[in-house]
């Protein structure tokens, strides 16, 4: 469930439909359902994945940067058609989901994750955890991301990262 | 305890017993990649010895008192800009008791303080105060004839060109332009023009492989047809376009160069089992190439020896710093940038093209993995050998792809260097 900060209200029913996104998201991901992850978001969607020393520094540079719907996409056929690498599953655990404040433009919501990555015949590690800085919009009817910035604070990746966050 | 504990306890030093396999460069043997002698030697001789390593960009500490952290073979060093400008690189190993004087990553200061003792630096390195130097109240204090002077950071000799930022352990006899020779530095002055430079940012990655495999994969074109079914789909990087890959006189330096192509299929793209004839991008603005450089080559991928690989795919740009931890891991770190005067439109396209690099390129994920799995099947046997004879035995410049002569090259003089 979401929290939300103080001075925002926000009824039992958006609370639940933000609660469904983020663990409709998580699932999607934990499930290896890449194909349905892209329709979590909007058609015109910005997504992100940088480093913290990047964020705090002010580098624009993503190690992944999609500015549609289309580039998600394009990275899920990348992922399924073209990447060589070794197996492994992913696990994404999301927690402390904070709705920060609302505008015309949607929701901003914050959030930490934790990806925990099993690499054939190795024990789980944690792979890599951080902060979501969501903007969430009601998209004809469905919450979807306009915006999802996932900065990490690692300033390393172990080895590669493959599957989107 | 096994057979190579046993010998380093009796000093009897494994890598002395190491045998090239031949007298050429066609066959690599697997202990290059494993051997904890080998790696220690590499850190002398070839880390620690007169090669120019890359540092850092001068746009990444533009005023005085800037500073950056970077790692130089396994050693931490402090690239600092001083009050007068000029850029000195400092080891992070205060002359006390060899703690690390700076812990921040980056920023900007007027000097280094120890926090153990606090021994204050100013910023090309001197040793400016210790504290109680005279002890206290006629107690204790530093002997009469310690002398400051002789207990400053250790300095590298430093050189810059276009504002790329190199230094040496060793004391080297030649300049930087000497170093790459004229053919390698025309092919790093066409990127490093003399324009301002501006940093776009950071990635690392920590690859559970031999340094050297980062090295060998790009003076390799002969997997990038194969290996990289984007980039050779896209007709980004492929054996068919016209195409060189050339090195300067010693072979340690190289540079691999190609034209842009057609998603075209011919009679190449029947050997490319990588090659996907009806993918198709849903949001094309991923590959919107525009011509930048002088010339007709749309890619050039430049290694420096020993720890750079300079990275001009189509409109991204960046140092690849090689970070060797140890015989088994190193860390690639990316630095991105751009120049003062890229319009908005094109910091935008270096941006998106950023994509295709990093942990998660859309290209050099490939080669990530593939490192874990060379690494993987050279452990199987440290006393096989790789072969490298595609394009022959040679060390040669080519002006085509299907050749493996600039990993020849590169370990030609790597053999000289390591007495092996």
């Amino acid at each position: 469930m979401i929290a939300a900060a103080p001075g925002v209200t926000v009824g039992m029913e958006l609370r639940a439909r933000l609660t469904d996104l983020y663990v409709a998201y998580e699932n999607t991901l934990n499930d290896g359902a890449f194909e349905a992850w892209p329709d979590h978001f909007t058609e015109a969607c910005v997504y992100r994945i940088i480093p913290k020393e990047n964020q705090d520094a002010g580098f624009p540079v993503a190690v992944i940067y999609c500015e549609s719907r289309g580039m998600l996409a394009d990275r899920v056929v990348a992922l399924r058609e073209t990447a060589l690498y070794a197996p492994r599953t992913m696990r994404l655990m999301t927690s402390g989901i904070s709705l920060r404040s609302i505008d015309d433009d949607g929701m901003y919501l914050t959030a930490s994750f934790a990806v925990f990555q099993t690499m054939q015949d190795q024990p789980s590690e944690v792979f890599l955890c951080g902060r979501y800085q969501d903007r969430v919009v009601d998209d004809g009817g469905a919450l979807r991301f306009a915006e999802r910035l996932c900065i990490y604070d690692s300033t390393i990746v172990p080895l590669s990262l493959v599957y989107p966050l | 305890m096994d057979g190579n504990t046993l010998s380093a306890h009796i000093g009897d030093a494994s890598s002395n017993a190491r045998v090239w396999p031949g007298d050429d460069t066609s066959r690599v043997p697997n202990w290059v990649y494993t051997d904890p002698d080998i790696f220690a030697r590499e850190r002398e001789l070839l880390f620690g010895g007169n090669g120019w390593l890359y540092t850092c960009l001068e746009a990444e500490i533009p005023n005085p008192g800037d500073f950056k952290r970077s790692q130089l073979g396994n050693r931490d060093v402090i690239a600092v800009r001083g009050t007068d400008g000029a850029i000195s690189v400092l080891v992070n190993r205060c002359a006390h008791r060899s703690m690390q004087v700076c812990n921040a990553a980056r920023g900007t200061t007027k000097e280094f303080v120890c926090p153990y003792h606090q021994w204050t630096y100013d910023l090309s390195g001197n040793l400016l105060g210790v504290p109680f130097r005279r002890g206290y109240r006629g107690q204790g204090g530093m002997p009469a004839d310690f002398r400051t002077e002789d207990h400053g950071l250790q300095r590298l000799a430093v050189t810059q060109r276009h504002g790329v930022v190199f230094a040496s352990f060793g004391s080297p006899n030649e300049s930087f332009e000497t170093y790459l020779g004229e053919r390698m530095l025309g092919w790093f002055d066409r990127v490093f023009d003399g324009r301002e430079l501006v940093v776009l940012g950071h990635m690392r990655q920590r690859i559970p492989s031999n340094w050297k495999l980062m090295f060998e994969n790009i003076k390799d074109p002969y997997h990038a047809s194969l290996l990289h079914v984007f980039l050779v789909t896209f007709g980004l990087f492929r054996l068919d376009q016209q195409s060189a890959v050339e090195m300067d006189d010693t072979g340690r330096h190289a540079v691999l160069v190609s034209r842009r192509g057609e998603q075209e299929t011919n009679d190449a793209t029947a050997q490319m089992r990588a090659f996907k004839a009806n993918f198709a991008l849903r949001d094309k603005r991923l590959l919107d190439p525009v011509r930048e450089f002088p010339g007709d080559a749309t890619v050039v991928m430049q290694t420096l020896w020993p720890n750079l690989i300079v990275q001009q795919q189509s409109n991204t740009l960046a140092m690849r710093q090689i970070v060797p931890l140890d015989a088994r891991s190193f860390d690639l770190a990316w630095t991105f940038f751009g120049y003062a005067d890229d319009t908005p439109e094109m910091r935008q396209r270096r941006l998106r093209q950023a994509n295709l690099m990093g942990p998660a390129g859309l290209v050099s994920l490939d080669d990530s993995e593939a490192m874990l799995l060379s690494q993987a099947g050279i452990e199987t046997d440290e006393d096989e050998a790789c072969v490298v004879e595609m394009g022959g035995r040679a060390v040669v410049n080519e002006q085509h792809m299907v050749t493996e002569t600039a990993i020849r090259g590169f370990y030609q003089h790597y053999r000289s260097v390591m007495g092996l």
